[in-house]
């Protein structure tokens, strides 16, 4: 119980600490009593900072607890939200509109969205089909040739893409970054969000009871199939609505639970709760970096990558994630 | 009340042009509470397919198995897993999670979907623990217990299902004789307290401790079935494993 309050507590810290960063009136930390003179620094805290802040909020929640469930529900804790395929399908949707020239950002995301949940429906198709493998094997196995194959066509576009003025955008956004984030966007994208989030933390002892070997599970009533492939959806709809805003934010998902069962435990009780509160407070520190460190804006997955591959290293040679395979 | 398989036969389903590989025919068995069966026989006779067919992971393909006069088949799975118990012979353990909270897991059937185990659930799998003499290592990761230790965490777990039928899948292997003792032990005094136990197993001497009746299986048919004493008997065992046995095999640990 400590270990929880002390994680929203540091969320809490991240949060606060991210919407007084930024370089106005100059680099640094905005004086909070300023957005009380100041006109200016009240609607850039109202209109930017503060949707921009939520939408970080949302998009680590979203990547770390469909990480954290995924991990539980797979046994595995080397899978991520993206590995059926969702990640390279929202590039090649998101690519593939810009290619087609649509000027609006809305249209950009609606494409990464459907072809997102695209690549998830074709990842669950195709492990039904294979006849190789148990299921987690078999889903491991589509993800890769749907990834791979969202990828060729990414590729593709990327290729047909004029070079000055599309390539730079579909580059941008395979890297991630929040900096069209506004109240529109991020009320767009949030109810899915939140949908996934509470199907999420209702579903998460299940998480657990699903972790262990199916024929344990089954054993104990469970139905694993079905019910793994629930939590997929629920997880992924949420990942596929906030990637169709925010762009491909490598990392978090595949670190932050890893980081969460050190501190709270393996149980996906409080590895799901702790995997979201840890993964907004690590893109909320991540988003900061990048829109502060440097003039120009850098994109999201560089700093997650950066610190996600660093503290990956790390937990995995403190040898207390533990884990028996 | 009772457990009953009816003449049940089971084949698995040969791929292409390979014929139907009859793994189990017209076998029948009955279990009631207090009751304990051991399944003996050599690798490939049968046993995990009596008890897949005895827990309802299999269906046979005639005759019927029934849990207290209606088909496995029929059940709702959450309400069999409160009714009936099955232990795998081995599981791989995916997290390290506390003895506890593992144990805990054996409530999935009891606590309501998109719900959390409850108080009463906890108080359930310490229950199990105590049961057993585990308490010590309740917060202990899973990962981290011998090899008997986990056995009987398993075990426990099984208890916190709450389950009257225990069916258990070579629960000794893997043990060292102090640990098969100490679970043979604990399954007797289940079977004392009313529980119904099936279990199968390659060490004669652990079934004639932890089981009233005995049955040996070869080449998919039922070749004895009754007390253990009559049934663990050089001769049938010679009969049904091809090797000689002798009396003095029986390790002193065994000897009450």
């Amino acid at each position: 119980m400590a270990r929880s309050a002390l994680v929203v507590t540091a969320l809490c810290a991240a949060f606060a600490l991210y919407l007084l960063v930024g370089r106005y009136p100059r680099p640094g930390l905005t004086p909070p009593l300023r957005f009380f003179t100041d006109e200016t620094a009240r609607r850039l805290l109202v209109n930017v900072r503060l949707p921009r802040a939520l939408g970080a909020t949302l998009l680590g929640a979203v990547l770390g607890g469909a990480g954290a469930a995924f991990q539980s529900v797979f046994g595995n804790p080397l899978v991520e939200p993206g590995f059926l395929g969702v990640s390279q399908g929202a590039a090649f949707g998101a690519a593939l509109a810009l290619v087609l020239g649509a000027a609006n950002p809305n249209i950009v995301a609606l494409s990464a969205f459907f072809f997102a949940l695209l690549a998830l429906r074709a990842s669950l198709a195709l492990s039904k089909a294979f006849r190789f493998g148990g299921q987690v094997l078999r889903l491991v196995l589509s993800g890769i040739v749907v990834s791979a194959f969202a990828s060729a066509l990414l590729a593709f576009v990327k290729y047909a893409a004029d070079p000055l003025s599309q390539l730079p955008d579909i580059t941008f956004w395979t890297m991630g970054g929040l900096v069209a984030m506004g109240w529109g966007r991020l009320l767009g994208a949030a109810p899915v969000a939140l949908l996934s989030l509470g199907g999420l933390w209702l579903l998460r002892w299940r998480a657990t009871v699903l972790s262990l070997d199916d024929e344990a599970s089954r054993a104990l009533g469970a139905r694993p199939e079905l019910e793994r492939g629930l939590v997929i959806i629920v997880a992924t709809a949420g990942v596929a609505a906030m990637t169709a805003v925010s762009g491909i934010v490598s990392w978090v998902g595949l670190v932050v639970p890893q980081a969460a069962r050190t501190l709270v435990g393996a149980d996906a009780r409080a590895s799901i709760p702790a995997s979201m509160a840890m993964g907004a407070g690590f893109v909320l520190l991540c988003d900061g970096c990048a829109r502060s460190l440097l003039p120009g804006e850098l994109p999201l997955g560089v700093p997650t990558a950066l610190f996600g591959a660093l503290s990956f290293a790390l937990l995995l040679a403190s040898r207390r994630t533990a884990v028996a395979r | 009340m009772s457990l009953e398989l009816v003449s049940v036969s089971f084949a698995w389903e040969g791929a292409g042009e390979r014929a139907r590989r009859v793994a189990l025919s017209d076998a029948s068995l009955a279990l009631e509470p207090g009751r304990a069966i051991a399944l003996l026989g050599p690798n490939g006779a049968g046993k995990s397919t009596l008890l897949g067919l005895a827990s309802g992971r299999l269906a046979p393909i005639s005759g019927s198995a029934l849990l207290d006069g209606t088909p496995l088949a029929s059940w709702d799975r959450r309400a069999l897993a409160r009714k009936l118990a099955y232990l795998p012979q081995v599981e791989r353990l995916p997290f390290n999670y506390p003895a506890l909270d593992f144990v805990l897991l054996g409530r999935a059937p009891h606590v309501p979907a998109l719900a959390l185990p409850a108080a009463a659930d906890y108080a359930r799998a310490k229950a199990a623990l105590e049961d057993l003499g585990l308490d010590a290592l309740a917060e202990r990761p899973v990962t981290e217990l011998s090899g008997g230790e986990l056995q009987l965490v398993r075990l426990a777990r099984c208890l916190a299902q709450g389950a009257e039928y225990l069916l258990l899948d070579e629960p000794s292997t893997m043990l060292d004789p102090a640990n098969a003792r100490r679970l043979a032990d604990a399954l007797r005094r289940l079977v004392a307290r009313g529980r119904a136990l099936l279990f199968t197993t390659h060490d004669a001497p652990f079934a004639a401790f932890a089981a009233d009746e005995a049955a040996l299986l070869k080449d998919g048919s039922l070749v004895a079935l009754g007390p253990a004493h009559a049934v663990l008997v050089p001769e049938l065992l010679e009969a049904t494993f091809g090797l000689p046995f002798k009396d003095a095999s029986f390790p002193t640990v065994f000897h009450v």
